[in-house]
């Protein structure tokens, strides 16, 4: 077994699955599969259950995660792609994660506590000001991932309060939470020409059948 | 002179009207005692703050103020720098450290606070769904099982929890003290049972019965919990009705926050997406779980969509006052939703 660079930082590519190395080795942060390769236990990041991964496995060209990175990312749940995103951030970098279910946070907390970058935030992500506070840094990079019709407006108003002038934004877009029913390709149009006044889109990749009407955006905050 | 307060996971900042630095208090190294600090902070003047308060004021400031939304985000916007500075920590991956955990502290503290009683509907009313599914498939197993011995009683009986009593109770069939089964069971067709096949239908049966007990009691422990949570909602809807629609909304507190509309067609998203989606082309459904209330079941089906909607109107109002005001007002939103209904049967 060989664990191969890819053109991401801090991924790894091991039998055609994508892989991170284990900031906590020994710690599974949720059912992932650990492997030991030379010696160093990377941690397999499945594309069947992990937006960023189906996007690598569709064709991403530009993800723009790296070491010693700040992060926020709204839309935390049980903390399982956060968990890939600490082990590529490092110990120098650090997740804000934003989480709006009691229920998923609990289980969050237990994966935090043991990785040692991650911040676990219960609030409301479309209101800033309840977890402004918690928030000490300027964001190199804004992670969207929430399920709700005003997709949009959260992810400007998120990115023009917490990040830095020329950051990324990394934006799952849920076609089915936004209006289910209109089909999917309108949705993406719509939202992107909303996102085009703040952000420059730099790649897009839709993710079915990996992950049902779901497209997986980066873009730059424009300034 | 004016001077400001702000407090931070290192400690408790001391500052003039210029954003300089007067004084400085730092907080133990600890998380969980930081992240206490720092809850009781937003309540109430803390140890260090009383202590650079005092300072402060001998130096001459005679107003000292604390949560300045511009000092504050001066201090925030410096605070990794400060750190470093004032030697809390050697690096930025200590800093960061300190930080997680402190913030791991507070969230547990938030979470705390946000499981709210109003889940126990949840799970109190899950409970009773599982255990009658789980009871109807065991008992399922204990007809086939003992139609082997008595077969003619799988039909004789109809009611499951009377079938497994007197299964527990008599055993063989030739035991069975129930007039109509006795004559029965002198003319069966099912073969003979060992003891020890008599026994495991018996111990089978005394523990579905156990799981009627059961079931009972969470149905009670439910209505218990109903009528403390949702009072108004449960006296409206029937307790087992008002269970269901509580899980279905995800809790009291989205229940309250939904339009009466949406609680008339809770139940039947299937039936309104089908008919969303075929642009009007089917008809839209007229009620999902309300159905089951006996206001709505007992109309005529031509009004059922109309008392539906007036129902759910109420139902959405008793809702709202249960999570917001817990005001006992039950009586005379029931007397305006007969009376409504009333006059929806009488006209034609």
């Amino acid at each position: 077994m060989k664990a191969k660079k890819t053109k991401f930082e801090g991924v790894f590519e091991i039998n055609g699955k994508f892989a991170t190395v284990n900031l906590v080795p020994g710690f599974k942060s949720s059912n992932e599969e650990l492997v030991k390769v030379d010696g160093v236990e990377y941690r397999i990041w499945d594309y069947f259950t992990s937006k960023p991964a189906a996007a690598f496995k569709k064709g991403l060209k530009i993800f723009p995660l790296g070491n010693g990175n700040k992060v926020l990312y709204l839309g935390l749940a049980e903390a399982k792609t956060a968990s890939f995103f600490s082990d590529i951030v490092g110990n120098n970098g650090i997740i804000y994660g934003v989480e709006l279910s009691e229920r998923s946070l609990r289980e969050a907390v237990r994966v935090c506590e043991r990785r040692g970058n991650m911040i676990p935030i219960l609030a409301d992500a479309r209101r800033t000001e309840l977890y402004e506070d918690s928030i000490l840094d300027k964001v190199d990079c804004l992670y969207i991932d929430v399920a709700s019709p005003d997709q949009a407006a959260i992810t400007i108003r998120n990115a023009q309060q917490f990040l830095k002038n020329k950051g990324w934004v990394m934006l799952a877009i849920k076609s089915q939470s936004i209006d289910v029913v209109k089909p999917p390709k309108q949705v993406y149009k719509e939202c992107l020409q909303e996102l085009e006044k703040y952000f420059e889109i730099l790649d897009k990749v839709e993710l079915d059948p990996l992950e049902k009407a779901h497209m997986f955006v980066v873009m730059k905050l424009k300034k | 002179m004016r001077a400001f307060i702000a407090t931070t996971i290192i400690g408790v900042f001391g500052l003039n009207e210029n954003k300089k630095i007067l004084l400085y208090k730092p907080f133990p190294r600890d998380p969980e005692k930081i992240a206490e600090k720092l809850k009781l902070s937003e309540i109430e003047f803390i140890e260090e703050e009383r202590f650079v308060r005092g300072e402060l004021n001998k130096s001459g400031y005679d107003e000292v103020r604390k949560g300045d939304a511009i000092i504050s985000e001066f201090v925030k916007s410096n605070l990794r720098k400060l750190a470093l500075e004032k030697k809390f920590v050697r690096d930025q991956s200590e800093f960061n450290q300190l930080l997680t955990k402190v913030n791991i502290q507070l969230a547990k503290v938030q979470i705390k606070k946000a499981i709210g009683r109003g889940s126990l509907i949840i799970h109190a009313n899950g409970a009773v769904e599982e255990l009658d599914k789980a009871i109807n498939i065991f008992v399922e197993r204990l007809r086939e099982f003992y139609s082997m011995h008595f077969p003619e009683m799988d039909k004789a009986v109809e009611s499951n929890e009377k079938f497994a009593k007197l299964v527990e109770k008599f055993g063989r069939r030739e035991n069975i003290d129930e007039v109509e089964l006795k004559l029965l069971a002198s003319k069966s067709m099912g073969a003979d049972f060992k003891d020890e096949d008599i026994q495991m239908s018996q111990t089978f049966a005394a523990e579905i019965n156990r799981l009627y007990k059961l079931r009972q009691d969470a149905a009670v422990y439910l209505e218990k919990v109903l009528k403390e949570i949702a009072p108004n909602f449960t006296e409206l809807a029937t307790p087992m009705l008002s269970a269901k629609l509580i899980s279905k909304a995800g809790g009291l507190e989205r229940l309250s926050k939904m339009a009466s509309s949406t609680i008339q067609l809770l139940g039947a998203e299937k039936a309104l997406f089908r008919f969303l989606q075929s642009k009007g082309k089917s008809s839209s459904p007229r009620f999902g779980l309300l159905y089951n209330h006996p206001l709505v079941m007992n109309a005529p089906e031509s009004h059922k969509g109309k008392i539906a909607r007036v129902l759910a109107a109420k139902l959405s109002l008793a809702a709202k006052i249960d999570y917001y005001s817990k005001e006992y007002k039950a009586d005379k939103l029931k007397q305006d939703l007969q009376q409504k209904v009333k006059g929806i049967l009488s006209s034609k």
